[in-house]
């Protein structure tokens, strides 16, 4: 059953298409890729979805309903939210009070609370919980970000980039958690550079280049997809030489 | 006949606001610091000009490089000193340390020159030129002919000098101006001390048909943050755009509101555009 | 544990103060005020401190209550009690007709569009002579005194009232610190874009806040004309003495923390009331710069206040220690 439904998304920033005419459709509990170069268009299209930004043009439904032009709270009530890509934690907080006030969504601060301990333990951090945000590394700050996500009970939630900066253990443990979400139900779509990770954990993956959908496919489909090699591993391994 | 005489009037006083409120624009373009301080160096400019006139016999307009003297090294040592330090510092302390300096300096004045009110007495201090059935203000002209100067001097500062293109270089990126060799503190004191320089300049232009008194400041602060609102906080260009328009709103309210409204006017306009259009009328911002 | 200790002790000691001063005196005066203006900080501090919004504009909802309550008992004999209540009316719609145009502001563009609120509510008391009095000023008419008359033949009462109010803004305060809307206010204050991401209605939350503080500062108000007797729109829709000086009370004491206020009120207010004391007479304005230069030195060298001094009140705003 589709879940997410995009149709016709466009976006212009003063000269920049940012995106142009972008259109698909997830069904419940896949896992779905979003790929592309640098200055794609990945984290605008993000920010769309969850309302963060207002298309020119396009709309979006989730579970049917319109979504375009609602304000992200409205979005995130609906079931949809995102984690940043440059981290956007309540840094004088601690780690519990993170994620906590995302679980006031839908409930009251005590049952929050025990919902924020509960998120906290599957991505790891329960340990850290009474540790002040802005002290935490960069990976840790990731999770906590997956975490608060994860706490406002989301349906389909939006991860640009948690694996930045991750060593190959918690990398796997994060296409682990990314698994048992989709077992849980939720929805996932799945921003990464690492494209042996994406490759592994997604059913099904999409291609912007230039804020253009170039290629939705199996990964073994976009793994030799002419065009996507052209366009971003052949930029890409330019870039590793 | 009335409304063109407003026009003209407001037009002259807008000149003279928009040379005090640079230094506003100026100061935030540059560090992203609104200097809620900034109105008391027109008091101080006033100060120093008017015993300029009663102790050497200066007038005021020839005064007015010395205000701005003044005002540039009490500038320099402020921004080097205080507001350097609080750049990083959440808003809330940028602006309670600015409104200590304002505290400060009115307060200062205060203690040190009482609070009576003072002027001075120019020869051409009551005189007007006729154009038709147009009177045109001596004092007020003098002093637009002195902003425009003044205005033109900054702008070719800002457009010609190696120190105004380092500044701007600053304003737009300041990690990127220090990699280039730019000092990055030493534009921000420049900026600050040439910034509120200005605003003393202009206080010393308009005592000619201005009083001084240490509350002197008072009466400029929302006349100043209109006119860099109006014109766009951050830009220069705005400032005097803003400038001009802020005197003529003034010269018009006068013509139809009791002269209790009038200031009235000024702060309703001030909250709609800030409301509307935070980024200013003129649109060129940060 | 020791939080309580403390608060418990400080209200026993503000308890018995009035007692040990003259009922009629001039401390008794100033404690009051102190009280009150503790009361308008904390008040404060529900925009300023937990939603990070910078109100230089508060002495609006202020003047609003000093001449509602005033204005309904000149003019048709209700009693002070209830024009408080219709203050809290009044100062909740201008807080909300001032929250709808500035809500989108932040920092310095949201600090300057308040200041220009209270300047124009300032003017239009001036101006508006029929209802307020004008520029001249407004006196409360004499009621027999009795306590639903809120009058009193002396101060101790109104030192007791004023405490009153201080203990309530301040449960008021921490019960919001402490619940969803606390959390809620913390998000936005650090992250905005974050804290809608994660289905907070930061619209509504900061117009929640704006509005409580709105009605409280009003209710003071209230407070304030019962005490003063006499006042004129200079004085309470002041920038300086109202708007400007109850936010420095709350950033000196320490901004977001339920003690900052307390604290920050206990060192001014009789601070300046001792330096009006000693300078008036030979140096006017020198209490006032004295303040300028504690504010500057507080804000370089102790930005968080007075309250880091002491580490047990010093609860970091998510509740972990220090």
């Amino acid at each position: 059953m589709t879940i997410l439904d995009v149709r016709g998304i466009s976006k212009r920033f003063g000269g920049l298409q940012a995106l142009s005419d972008v259109t698909f459709s997830v069904g419940e509990g896949q896992i779905v890729g979003l790929i592309g170069p640098n200055g794609a268009g990945k984290t605008t299209f993000f920010s769309t979805l969850v309302g963060l930004i207002k298309p020119d043009r396009g709309s979006v439904a989730l579970e049917g309903r319109p979504i375009v032009g609602l304000k992200p709270h409205r979005v995130a009530a609906y079931g949809m939210t995102k984690t940043f890509q440059n981290v956007a934690l309540f840094g004088d907080s601690t780690v519990l009070d993170n994620v906590l006030t995302a679980g006031l969504l839908r409930h009251d601060v005590a049952a929050a609370r025990h919902e924020a301990r509960r998120c906290l333990d599957r991505v790891g951090l329960l340990a850290i919980a009474g540790k002040q945000a802005d002290t935490l590394s960069f990976p840790e700050r990731a999770r906590v970000e997956l975490a608060r996500a994860l706490c406002t009970g989301p349906k389909v939630l939006l991860l640009d980039e948690v694996m930045a900066a991750l060593n190959p253990v918690e990398m796997r443990e994060i296409m682990e958690l990314i698994r048992s979400l989709r077992d849980d139900g939720i929805t996932l779509l799945v921003v990464e550079h690492h494209m042996r990770a994406i490759m592994a954990v997604c059913d099904r993956i999409l291609v912007l280049n230039f804020g253009k959908l170039l290629a939705d496919g199996t990964p073994k489909e976009i793994a030799s997809h002419p065009e996507v090699i052209e366009a971003y591993l052949g930029q890409s391994m330019e870039k590793h030489r | 006949m009335q409304f063109v005489q407003a026009i003209v009037d407001g037009l002259l006083i807008g000149g003279v606001y928009a040379v005090i409120s640079i230094g506003l624009t100026l100061v935030y373009g540059v560090m992203g610091i609104v200097n809620f301080a900034q109105a008391e160096f027109v008091m101080i400019g006033m100060f120093v000009a008017w015993f300029a006139w009663s102790w050497l016999g200066l007038d005021p307009v020839l005064a007015a490089p010395l205000s701005f003297a003044v005002a540039f090294v009490i500038g320099w040592f402020v921004q080097g000193h205080l507001i350097s330090r609080v750049l990083k510092a959440p808003s809330v302390a940028q602006i309670f340390l600015t409104v200590g300096l304002l505290i400060v300096f009115e307060n200062g004045a205060l203690l040190m020159f009482g609070s009576q009110f003072r002027s001075v007495t120019t020869p051409y201090q009551t005189t007007s030129l006729s154009l038709g059935s147009l009177f045109v203000s001596l004092p007020y002209l003098i002093a637009f002919g002195m902003s425009l100067t003044c205005g033109g001097a900054l702008w070719w500062f800002m457009r010609s000098s190696w120190f105004g293109r380092a500044m701007r270089a600053t304003a737009l990126n300041p990690s990127a101006a220090q990699l280039m060799g730019i000092d990055a503190g030493l534009m921000y004191r420049i900026a600050f001390a040439l910034g509120v320089g200005l605003t003393a300049f202009g206080g010393a232009i308009i005592l000619p048909y201005a009083t001084v008194s240490p509350t002197a400041g008072a009466d400029y602060v929302i006349l100043m943050f209109t006119v860099v609102v109006l014109g766009g906080l951050g830009s220069v260009a705005g400032a005097v755009v803003g400038g001009l328009a802020v005197g003529i709103i003034q010269a018009l309210s006068a013509l139809v509101f009791p002269i209790q409204l009038q200031n009235l006017v000024l702060f309703l306009v001030f909250i709609a555009v800030l409301a509307v259009r935070p980024q200013g009328l003129v649109g060129a911002s940060r | 544990m020791t939080r309580w200790m403390i608060g418990l002790g400080a209200l026993a000691a503000a308890l018995l103060l009035p007692l040990s001063l003259d009922p009629q005196g001039y401390w008794i005066r100033v404690l009051t005020f102190t009280f009150l203006f503790a009361a308008m900080a904390q008040a404060w501090n529900i925009v300023g401190g937990l939603a990070n919004q910078t109100s230089l504009g508060h002495a609006a909802f202020f003047g609003i209550g000093a001449y509602t309550s005033t204005v309904l008992l000149i003019k048709f004999g209700i009693s002070p009690w209830i024009g408080m209540i219709a203050a809290a009316g009044l100062g909740a719609v201008a807080a909300f007709a001032i929250a709808i145009p500035t809500m989108r502001l932040q920092g310095h563009y949201f600090a300057l569009a308040t200041l220009a609120f209270g300047e124009v509510l300032r003017v239009v008391a001036n101006v508006w002579t029929s209802v307020t009095g004008g520029a001249s000023g407004i006196s409360v008419p004499f009621s027999p005194p009795s306590v639903a008359n809120y009058s009193f033949k002396l101060l101790r009462p109104h030192a007791y009232i004023a405490l009153a109010a201080l203990v309530i803004v301040t449960i008021i305060f921490e019960a919001i610190r402490r619940s969803a809307m606390g959390y809620r206010l913390r998000a936005i204050k650090e992250n905005p874009a974050a804290a809608e991401v994660i289905g907070i209605d930061t619209t509504k939350v900061k117009l929640q806040a704006a509005i409580i503080s709105g009605m409280l500062m009003a209710m003071l108000g209230t407070l304030y004309a019962q005490v003063a007797v006499f006042f004129d729109p200079d004085t309470v829709f002041s920038a300086g003495s109202v708007s400007i000086r109850v936010a420095l009370i709350a950033i000196l004491g320490g901004i977001g923390t339920p003690a900052g206020p307390i604290l920050g009120a206990f060192f001014i207010i009789p601070l300046e009331e001792l330096m009006n004391d000693w300078f008036s007479a030979s140096a006017a304005g020198l209490s006032q710069l004295t303040f300028g230069l504690i504010l500057i030195v507080v804000i370089l060298w102790r930005p968080r206040g007075f309250v880091t001094l002491f580490k047990s009140l010093s609860a970091r705003p998510g509740g972990a220690p220090a």
